[in-house]
């Protein structure tokens, strides 16, 4: 921690503690010990105290008592010679600051000086916490802001204020820089504040702010189901706070010993302090999730700066496009007459490339087009297009980026009268006349994947800035940059192998269908729906650690041929809830894991070649096993382990590891033209490098033949390596 | 006599107090119906469901059934408890819902108020579906009824936080809503849990699909729901509550009259059939609380109920 803030949250811990005894001792001489003290409305009597404390304080006596014990937590103000950077010492002093604001907060009617006077509302009884606490606890409110002191002028004081406001946050203000405060500014500006507004101005003096943390306090208590007590509650509540209230403190102006002091306090609660004057900051987290204190922040981005350190998470609920948009549009054409624009197919270059960036190089919410936008060109025009997306987030990893770029695909095809075809460089994109004439423009392609990927993606997704070039010049000029990242998304994928990682992950969404299935995603082998692989196992379970997609740690090999490992085998005992204990993730005979009934595409042994045969789901007729597709995923499905069936993810195939504890590819004899054609020249290079002449070539479809006898005889005229590898069961 | 050994299971469901006064429901130790190797220390509760206003959706001989009390909640409910012998009875505020009168809260709380004082029982409170006027009306419904241990119906995967504070701050029983999905109904408790809520004031929800209406479905995932919690997955062993009613009185074959439908029997009886086949099936795939909507299915169960668990 830095030592200046230290320094000065100590000493003026220090000063406030001595201020509220001064007071108290005032208060006593006046009204005696047994004088009652609270604030009006709440059942939580002084409720930062009955936090931090435990203490219901209900009498100037039991609110020395309090106070005395908070001046226990005084640490000594440090010395200039010996000093320990420890940032304990400056917390605690800004806990004792609380106990002493929320004390000469509290006094202040007792001697005169009224809570709500002018623009200032005092306290917030029960009632309205119960009423807005609630928004804050279920999301619909993301934070509050506490704002202390005054901007340098009426003007930035209102822009702030509509800045937090058009963010759903909550604002508190108190204190003064400058001779004024934020509130009295809002006031000369005409605003309306009030609870209703979201504009809540507690009291002209640092103490005032106690009532922010008053409220936060009280949140927890409420609808936390807290109960106060001693250390361990206090600590249970700061926890709840820091987790679930999303709020910061704005330092607006010079900031002076006492607020650093009650900074240091509202640090406590995980809520960290955004300046707008340079003073040190603390960078680090550890208490708040981010960063501590961060300072000199231009006016303009304060509540932008602001949600991003404190990682409050804003959902759009309506998307600002002129069209109306959602998954049911997706799968919309737009026909050639139709088209206002068209980019890609075969007339002109398009892609889209999205990158991971560092959080301070992306400007959250930038939408540019360079290049001609929808008015400047004739109708049905044909444009080069890059879709450029930088994102940025805390939690963001480099590798989610492939995951992300896969979504634009969906997000883009959910606009009514958008067409988007492809991924990468094989995009084909088209508007309609219809979507224009209702004002869709090329940067709404932006708008829609900027709020589409906030909100569908939170826990990975903090800014999000995206270009769209629709100028030749620009689109050629990134287009290599694109093409590397391509290259080397898919050269990582190809050196992301089962050896390569200690983790393998679950999926258990398919379990309400077929109890006990469950789903070992390696990098080598994708879930069995074709939907899932290795990396969006694991971006699931960064978004949601509670959800069907679990890390699993492989642990020792027990078998490498068949692949089965100690951790996996275990994992699959319990979540199978014991119905099986080994899987194999490239064998399918010993114990071959188990089938839903999503699969893409089921192999099963085919007896007397020596090989098995691989069908997808849409073929219908019939097969060499003698039963077609669908009656086959009768006997594979279903969740249980049936030794010579699994269903696989069409891509799997492809896969080095294909079962590979069986012989691998040389023992594929039969497919369908459609999986052939599907896996294409991919298909052709993994048969040529499994190390068997014209393998490929030799692989019967349904061309071939449908029957046993006759596939039989096809390999043996053939000469499949399958035959010579001898039976599989 | 055949000498079965007994199976016993690490976990169990968990215990929920319902109302005031505490009737409990859940804390089976082995699975459904089988009394002969577990310990079920309550027997499932029937509840019947009221609605606030005249239920535009009741097939007509449903209605005939509640003749005189159909928009009268308090008078419905106080008949469900005397006269038809209901454990508890299911308030549900249909006509809070925007389209169906938009009534307000202050309205769902007189309600909610007469049907307490006139059930005597405890109640469930069901809102006219997901939505923000449902979370608004809960809550002040939670709030004016603070410790009253109503049972809020419900918070779901897409919106539970409000609810959840709800329960929490005022002392509920809430009910987590599923879609027919194990996973979800796991996650939904966890993120409950997360919230602060204590899983021992939970009910489990799966999502009841009627006879012929995904009955099935609902048979699998309650199947799996109690194997999972009798197998110590404790964020699986909330005691489970089905609106059977609710989907059987949706079915084609409870509204076709008679003379369109010859050979399918009378329609007042077919109706009663239909619910009590339903009900039965959910007490065997592992239910602790059937909301039901017909008196007559309801007696019907009971007496199958009275043979499954000897009371005493
Ligand atoms: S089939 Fe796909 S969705 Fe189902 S469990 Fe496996 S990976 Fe998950």
């Amino acid at each position: 921690m830095s030592r200046t803030i230290a320094t000065a949250a100590v000493r003026g811990a220090h000063a406030c503690v001595a201020r509220a005894e001064s007071q108290l001792a005032l208060a006593i001489a006046k009204h005696g010990r047994d004088r009652a003290v609270g604030f009006e409305g709440t059942a939580y009597c002084l409720p930062v105290i009955l936090a931090l404390t435990g203490r219901r304080v209900e009498k100037l006596g039991e609110l020395e008592a309090a106070l005395r014990e908070a001046k226990g937590w005084l640490p000594e103000v440090p010395s200039e010679k010996l000093w320990l950077p420890y940032l304990g010492s400056a917390l605690d002093a800004g806990v004792a600051t609380l106990v002493a604001h929320e004390t000469v907060e509290a006094l202040k009617p007792l001697l005169g000086v009224p809570l709500a006077a002018g623009p200032w509302l005092g306290p917030t009884p029960d009632s309205i916490l119960r009423e807005q606490g609630i928004k804050l606890v279920d999301g619909r409110m993301p934070g509050f802001a506490a704002c202390v002191g005054a901007l340098p002028d009426d003007e930035t004081a209102e822009q702030l204020a509509r800045d937090l406001q058009e963010r759903n946050i909550l604002v508190f203000m108190g204190a003064s820089s400058n001779g004024t405060s934020m509130a009295e500014q809002l006031q000369r500006r005409g605003v309306e504040m009030s609870w209703e507004t979201f504009l809540v101005p507690y009291g002209p003096d640092t103490s005032s702010l106690v009532h922010a943390l008053g409220f936060a306090c009280r949140a927890a208590l409420t609808f936390g189901g807290l109960k106060p007590g001693g250390l361990l509650e206090s600590r249970e509540i700061l926890l709840y706070n820091q987790r679930r209230v999303f709020a910061f403190v704005l330092a607006l102006g010079p900031v002076d010993d006492e607020k650093y002091a009650t900074a240091a306090g509202a640090i406590n609660f995980g809520f960290p302090v955004i300046a707008d004057t340079d003073i040190p900051e603390i960078l680090p987290s550890g208490i708040c999730t981010y960063e501590h204190v961060v300072s000199n922040v231009p006016h303009a981005s304060l509540a932008a700066r602001a949600v991003e350190i404190r990682g409050v998470k804003i959902r759009t609920l309506e998307i600002p496009i002129p069209v109306r948009h959602g998954p049911a549009f997706e799968g919309e054409r737009v026909r050639k007459e139709d088209v206002a624009v068209e980019f890609g197919g075969k007339h002109t270059r398009a892609y889209e490339y999205l990158r991971s960036r560092p959080m301070d190089a992306v400007e959250d919410g930038k939408i540019q087009v360079v290049g001609p936008e929808l008015a400047d060109v004739p109708e049905g025009a044909r444009l080069p297009l890059a879709i450029f997306v930088e994102v940025a987030g805390r939690k963001l990893q480099p590798e989610f980026e492939s995951i992300l770029e896969r979504h634009i695909h969906s997000f883009l095809s959910e606009p009514m009268g958008v067409m988007h075809l492809g991924q990468r460089d094989t995009v084909w994109l088209r508007i309609s006349k219809k979507a224009r004439d209702a004002g869709f423009r090329i940067s709404h392609l932006g708008t829609m994947l900027l709020h589409k990927l906030k909100n569908d993606f939170p826990a990975i997704v903090d800014k999000v800035q995206i270009t769209l070039f629709t100028r030749g010049e620009e689109v050629e000029a990134l287009y290599p940059e694109a093409q590397a990242a391509y290259a080397h998304r898919d050269e990582r994928m190809g050196a992301l192998t089962d050896e390569s990682v200690d983790t393998y992950y679950s999926c258990a969404l398919c379990q309400s269908y077929a109890p006990n299935h469950i789903c070992i995603i390696t990098p080598e082998r994708l879930g069995l729906c074709g939907a899932y692989n290795w990396l969006d196992g694991k971006a699931a379970y960064e978004i949601n650690p509670h959800g069907g997609n679990l890390p699993v740690k492989k642990g020792a090999v027990v078998d490498p041929v068949a692949g089965q490992w100690q951790g996996i085998n275990d994992f699959v005992e319990s979540a199978s809830n014991g119905a099986f204990t080994r899987f194999s993730a490239y064998s399918m005979v010993q114990d071959p894991m188990t089938s839903c009934g999503c699969f893409e595409c089921i192999a099963c042994v085919l007896p007397g070649t020596g090989g098995i045969m691989i069908v997808d789901r849409e073929y219908p007729g019939q097969t060499p096993v003698g039963m077609p597709f669908s009656q086959l995923a009768e006997v594979t499905g279903g969740g249980q382990q049936t030794p010579g069936f699994i269903g696989i993810g069409t891509l799997y195939v492809l896969s080095r590891k294909f079962i590979s504890g069986d012989g691998g590819l040389a023992r594929l004899v039969w497919t369908t033209t459609r999986i052939k054609e599907r896996l294409g020249e991919r298909l052709r290079e993994r048969c040529a490098e499994s190390g068997h002449v014209d393998l490929y070539e030799k692989i019967a479809d349904e061309r071939v033949c449908t029957e046993l006898e006759p596939l039989i005889e096809h390999l043996a005229a053939v000469e499949h390596p399958a035959l010579a590898l001898g039976e599989m069961i | 006599m055949l000498n079965l050994q007994a199976k016993k299971w690490p976990g169990k469901l968990r215990e929920v107090s319902l109302g005031k006064a505490g009737l409990r429901v859940g804390g089976g130790t082995g699975l459904p119906l089988h009394t002969h190797e577990a310990a079920f220390p309550h027997r499932p509760l029937l509840a019947l469901e009221v609605t606030d206003i005249d239920p535009p959706r009741f097939a007509p001989t449903l209605r005939a059934a509640w003749e005189g009390a159909l928009g009268k909640p308090a008078l419905a409910a106080e008949r469900a408890v005397k006269e038809h012998g209901a454990d508890l009875v299911m308030l549900h505020l249909v006509g809070v819902h925007p389209d169906r009168g938009d009534r307000s809260a202050e309205q769902a709380i007189a309600d909610v108020g007469a049907v307490l004082a006139a059930a005597g029982a405890p109640l469930i409170v069901k809102g006219p579906g997901v939505s923000e006027k449902q979370n608004d009306v809960l809550m002040r419904v939670a709030e004016r009824f603070a410790g009253e241990g109503l049972v809020l119906h419900s918070a779901c995967q897409e919106s539970y936080k409000t609810l959840a504070a709800a329960a929490v701050a005022y002392g509920h029983v809430l009910v987590a809503e599923s879609p027919i999905d194990l996973n979800i109904a796991k996650q939904l408790n966890i993120l409950l849990g997360d919230a602060s809520v204590d899983l021992d004031r939970v009910l489990c929800d799966p999502l009841t699909g009627g006879l012929g209406y995904g009955l099935e479905y609902t048979y699998s995932v309650m199947e799996r729901i109690r194997l999972a919690a009798l197998g110590g997955d404790p964020m699986l062993s909330c005691p489970v509550i089905c609106l059977c009613g609710e989907d059987v009185w949706k079915a084609k074959e409870v509204w076709v009259p008679e003379e369109k439908a010859p050979d399918w029997g009378e329609t007042a009886a077919r109706g009663i059939h239909w619910e009590v086949a339903t009900a039965l099936a959910l007490l065997a795939a592992g239910a602790d609380l059937l909301v039901l909507r017909h008196p007559e299915a309801l007696r019907r169960v009971r007496r199958q109920l009275d043979t499954w668990f000897p009371r005493g």
